[in-house]
């Protein structure tokens, strides 16, 4: 297999390429295609080459199998199954997204600069390619910056007010994580910035427990305000939409399996790993789950709601990264393994299934959006009767991303429920508490998912337009309609090929049993092909059912309107839809309703002009953030009065400061 | 809760027997004999009922008609909540200007078969407010009609024999 | 041999599906005192439905032509995976292969709403995705505390356990968690005080309110769907609750027909139990259901908690 190395090699480079082609062709209008071409090209050559190397390494462990780089880049770059597993990602969606963009681009000309756009894009999946790649900290800092700040400028192309707002907080979190990761993985080699990953998991077992602990934290901070997790997680529901829909699909498709990798990664730097971190995590894990559905629930604005659904994905892996940790960390003996092995398996599954229908969702979204050019959830509607396989293709992605059968992200969540179910079940109170925590909060969180999804999913496609841009859509480019589709297809696809999949990941030997080692209780076993054909056979019997007295005969009329003509602003709104949860749950998600009633004629208050005004706020902004930002401005005041003028006054203070690092340092 | 249900039990089955049907019930055009044979010799029927500008006297006998005395659902009628569930439209009162439209549109969408029942005498031809500036006419005058039953209101036994009656005599 | 049972079963339950929609709603009109309808009546109306034309708004897509279709298909699939008259060993219906087979059915009754352009059907359809939200944790913690207690996560061996001779010893373990999956299964099913399956005030309907736009043989594959829904669920709750009859492979003709009888038997006990629900308590304001929701999800995580310091673990 000594061809893989020049196809990782070369698809690693493709990107660079292109980052100078497409500055070089300018704005011509063959520059973007050729610009796309190449991606897809580099795409395709580093799906193969992982594809080849975890199917044809024969290794099924997940750090070992290591693939080594010639000399010079050695010391940058390895390849094993887990990256090669997350390599995938990039360039799946490299693949995709540069497909996507062939005709998407060309229709924002007038507001993207392409060339521009097109480098920052190239940038940003080289980034993300060679983060995976890293073998030492140094290379692994430097890609993951290389990603963050092309990433910034994916977030402010359309240089309008509210991308350089969004880009800002993106640019301050993505620093604060940065500085995180950075001191964490410097803790961890002792200073050594060049260290490489395996010489830091050898050398970071003989640190105190407080320093593994520090450093453990430092490295959670800094990859889960990537990921989005609550509190760190303000920024990803403003910054992920605000890119143009190929970026947003990158972003929240691939984007966040860099960070959940170099989370994973970090976990093996650890000899050990006690409880109370493996806890938190998994705490952390699933409050952001909850926040980021319960947001995505009520929110109307279609790419953000997609942005929230991604902190609840995230949440949801990393609270069974926790899981897996917790149970590792617990005397289980042999009783351990298939429990870590359905965590694993849902992990593993959970990423494909969300890089396929987060990534796919964004574009449709982004193909809606760019006919109706509204994002607003409120005033779409109606598009099924327009787009019937776009329709087809987003309803397969929600009812994905809703977790339901038959789709792929079913079986993963199948998996982690299962899991939660014997490890409450096995009566030892440290499994069994935050298990039964976890399955209570996971079935409201999936409950949640899929009222999101059902209310994205109608207010756009079903009923009437709600307005002229969305009743007067034209036909969508071909090639913003087959990446949706792809990805629906293949979301289904994981569903069929999910347990055969799952064994491979768990690592489970190939005994051609592949239910029972996925099983955590006994006899929990769940075939996706009996899934499959049950459901396809109640619908053939549905469908005869139907049939018994002759094809029935339908006669189209208006819908029935109790006698007063339906406008299409009768029709509930994504708002109205939500109503109901936001009513609910209103203590967290703290929605402001303001009605301003303007009169019309002074003399006659009762006859005005009324304006409905309303928001949603999020817990933490007013928890956190808020008082944060006024305890700044305060200190800030403080320190103020030290600005008094006077030169020497400040070298003074430098004096001082050279005193105090002398002190440290010597 | 127990005084309720000793209540229940106390008091019984109150149901009046079912009203002797008129033999020659006259009537019965070839669109409701078509209905009641394809609809199983309307062993269930679902009404759907509009009121198109009534005095809500034939509503008051409606209402009755689903109490425990007068138990219109062991014919197996019920009412529905929406015109494409039903079998029968009962119509009541003249047809006013302003419900014409509501009529129409209720007709336009019962799957058919369907039966139309006019209810009281100003469904029949506008009964007092016949010739009024503010009524088109009867039922018929909007939409085809199957069944008239004719009252001001009718009682609840009246709309029970017209309607068993028509069923049965459209059955033979 | 499994597979033909589960047909049989799933047969024997959606034949009389209609038949247990009807007893429900005569045994009501007795409460009222009245004589009520035949109970055949639910036949008959399907069958005319069958019959009749639809009419179809203008304002559907492909989707409102699909949902009827997939929201009968998931009631027979919960038919072929819930086990009622006995458990075959083909340990199919798995608790949350079942949960998220419902959750198909409930989304797809939202998307027949939401095409209609018609605020009633929007209305049910954001109240019904709400209720089927909310339900989640206390049908899933309380079917997970089943599964612990029966050792094994799908319903055929819940039923097993539950139908073995030491099934009084777990009966009151499992007590509470049998009342959440009571709770769970009325809101799932549309009836009192949750929704009010007979009403015609488009304001108080949930679940009607979807409907209302169909009509014909869509309308009856809707209603047949939710009938056999009412039925599967409820005569699997009674299978736990009266735990007589249940049959398993090999079985013999007399043991078959016992079965069948015990079905019967206690498919009226959950008529009666319904009927009784319906007549003696009213139906609560929408708004005021997340205190139902919490309600159900408190008794189902207290039924954990009992189940696990009494039952035996795994």
């Amino acid at each position: 297999m000594s061809f893989i190395l020049p196809l990782f090699v070369f698809s690693l480079s493709i990107p660079l390429v292109v980052a100078v082609v497409a500055v070089g062709v300018g704005n011509r209008s063959w520059g973007n295609i050729l610009v796309q071409l190449l991606m897809i090209f580099g795409g395709v050559t580093g799906f193969i080459a992982s594809t080849l190397f975890l199917f044809g390494g024969g290794d099924s462990s997940i750090v070992s199998g290591l693939l080594s780089f010639p000399a010079p880049l050695d010391a940058w770059f390895a390849i094993d199954t887990l990256r090669a597993f997350f390599l995938l990602f990039v360039y799946a969606g490299m693949m995709l997204t540069s497909l996507y963009s062939l005709g998407y681009l060309p229709k924002y000309r007038g507001v993207y600069s392409l060339p521009a756009l097109n480098a920052a894009l190239a940038l940003f999946v080289f980034g993300m390619g060679a983060t995976i790649m890293s073998a030492s900290i140094f290379s692994f800092l430097l890609f993951w910056k290389v990603m963050s700040v092309s990433a910034y400028f994916l977030v402010i192309a359309d240089r309008s007010a509210e991308s350089l707002s969004a880009g800002f907080s993106y640019f301050l979190m993505t620093h604060i994580g940065f500085v995180s990761l950075l001191a964490g993985f410097l803790l961890l080699s002792g200073g050594n910035v060049f260290a490489s990953f395996l010489s830091i998991a050898a050398s970071a077992a003989g640190l105190s427990s407080f320093v593994r602990a520090t450093a453990f934290f430092l490295l959670f901070i800094g990859f889960g305000s990537k990921a989005g997790l609550v509190p760190l997680h303000q920024w990803l529901p403003y910054a992920h939409p605000q890119a143009p829909s190929n970026a947003s699909a990158l972003m929240s498709g691939v984007m966040l399996k860099v960070a959940l990798f170099g989370f994973i990664q970090s976990l093996f730097l650890f000899s050990e790993i006690p409880l109370w971190w493996s806890c938190v995590v998994m705490a952390v894990g699933l409050v952001s789950a909850f926040f980021g559905v319960l947001h995505a629930a009520v929110e109307s604005d279609v790419k953000r709601l997609l942005a929230w659904s991604s902190i609840e994905n995230m949440g949801l892996l990393f609270s069974a990264l926790g899981g897996i940790g917790i149970i590792g960390s617990l005397p289980l003996g042999l009783g351990a393994q298939p429990l870590i092995g359905a965590l694993a398996f849902f992990v593993a599954l959970h990423a494909v299934n969300h890089f396929l229908f987060k990534s796919g969702l964004f574009m449709a979204a982004g193909a809606v959006v760019s006919e109706t050019h509204t994002r607003d959830l409120d005033q779409l509607g109606g598009l099924a009767q327009k787009w019937p396989l776009f329709s087809a293709a987003f309803l397969a992605l929600s009812l994905a991303a809703s977790a339901l059968p038959p789709f792929g992200a079913f079986y993963g969540e199948w998996a982690y429920l299962q899991t939660l179910v014997a490890a409450i079940g096995s009566g030892i109170t440290a499994l069994a508490v935050p298990a039964g925590v976890a399955l209570s909060l996971i079935s409201l969180i999936s409950g949640l998912a899929i009222f999101t999804f059902a209310k994205a999913f109608s207010s756009i496609f079903l009923g009437r337009a709600r307005t002229n841009h969305a009743e007067n859509v034209g036909h969508l480019h071909w090639a913003l309609v087959t990446p949706v589709v792809l990805t629906a297809v293949a979301s289904l696809a994981t569903g069929l090929v999910a347990v055969p999949l799952g064994s491979l990941i768990a690592g489970a030997t190939s005994t051609g049993d592949w239910s029972a080692s996925l099983a955590p209780l006994p006899r929990a076993s769940i075939n996706p092909l009996v899934v499959l054909l049950i459901v396809m056979l109640t619908l053939t019997l549905a469908f005869v059912a139907s049939r018994i007295f002759g094809a029935p005969r339908i006669r189209r009329t208006d819908t029935w309107d109790c006698g007063q003509p339906l406008t299409r602003r009768m029709e509930y709104t994504a708002t109205g839809f939500a109503a109901p949860i936001r009513f609910f749950f209103k203590s967290i998600v703290l929605a402001e309703k303001r009605m301003t009633a303007t009169p019309i004629i002074a003399s006659n208050p009762w006859i005005a002009s009324r304006s409905l005004e309303w928001k949603v706020s999020s817990f933490w902004e007013r928890a956190l953030y808020e008082p944060l930002g006024k305890l700044m401005l305060r200190v800030a005041d403080v320190i103020k009065h030290l600005q008094s003028g006077v030169v020497q006054f400040y070298l003074l203070l430098v004096f001082a400061t050279l005193v105090v690092v002398m002190s440290t340092a010597l | 809760m127990w005084k309720l249900l000793s209540k229940i039990i106390t008091t019984g089955t109150v149901t009046e027997p079912a009203p002797a049907l008129e033999a020659d019930f006259q009537i019965v055009g070839e669109n409701i004999r078509n209905a009641v044979h394809t609809l199983y010799g309307g062993r269930s029927l679902r009404i759907r009922h509009v009121d198109a500008g009534s005095t809500n006297g034939e509503e008051y006998e409606l209402t009755a008609l689903g109490n425990a005395y007068y138990d219109i659902e062991r014919f197996g009628i019920s009412f529905v909540a929406s015109p494409r569930h039903a079998d029968v439209l009962t119509v009541s009162g003249p047809v006013t200007r302003n419900m014409e439209h509501a009529l129409r549109t209720a007709y336009e969408m019962m799957p058919e078969p369907r039966i139309v029942v006019a209810l009281g005498d100003g469904a029949i031809d506008g009964g007092i407010w016949k010739g009024s500036y503010a009524v088109v006419g009867g039922v018929r005058d909007v939409i085809p009609v199957d069944i008239e039953i004719p009252g001001d209101p009718p009682s609840p036994f009246d709309v029970l024999r017209g309607l068993l009656s028509a069923i049965a005599a459209a059955r033979s | 041999m499994t597979l033909i049972f589960s047909f049989a079963q799933a047969a024997f339950i959606v034949l009389l599906a209609p038949g247990m929609v009807g007893f429900v709603r005569t045994l009501k009109a007795r409460f009222q005192n009245r004589r009520g309808a035949p109970i055949l009546l639910p036949y008959w109306s399907l069958l005319s439905l069958f019959r009749k034309e639809m009419t179809i708004t203008r304002n559907s897509s492909w989707i409102f032509h699909a949902v009827p279709f997939v929201v009968f298909a998931s009631a027979l699939t919960l038919a072929f995976l819930i086990p009622t008259l006995g458990y075959s060993g083909g340990h199919l219906g798995d608790i949350f292969l079942v949960g998220a087979i419902m959750a198909l059915g409930s989304v797809f009754l939202v998307f027949g709403g939401m095409d209609t352009a018609s605020a009633f059907g929007n209305m049910g359809s954001s109240r019904e995705m709400t209720l089927s939200a909310l339900v989640e944790p206390a049908l899933y913690v309380s079917l997970g505390t089943l599964a612990i207690i029966a050792g094994a996560p799908n319903l055929e061996s819940i039923l097993e356990r539950f139908s073995s001779a030491s099934a009084l010893d777990i009966l009151p373990i499992a007590a509470l968690s049998l009342f959440a999956l009571f709770l769970v299964f009325l809101s799932e099913n549309a009836r009192y005080p949750v929704d009010n399956p007979a009403t015609h005030l488009e304001l108080t309907m949930v679940h009607e309110a979807m409907v209302l736009e169909y009509s014909g043989a869509y309308l009856a594959l809707l209603e047949y769907a939710s009938a056999i829904k009412l039925t599967v669920l409820f005569a699997f709750l009674m299978d736990l609750v009266v735990p007589f009859g249940i049959v398993h492979l090999p079985f013999t003709p007399l043991t078959l027909l016992v079965a069948c009888v015990a079905l019967l038997g206690k498919l009226v006990l959950a008529a009666l139990l319904v009927a009784f629900v319906e007549s003696t308590i009213v139906k609560m304001r929408f708004y005021r259901m997340q205190e139902f929701m919490s309600l159900g999800f408190i008794v189902a995580f207290a039924g954990l908690l009992l189940a696990l310091i009494f039952g035996r673990p795994l």
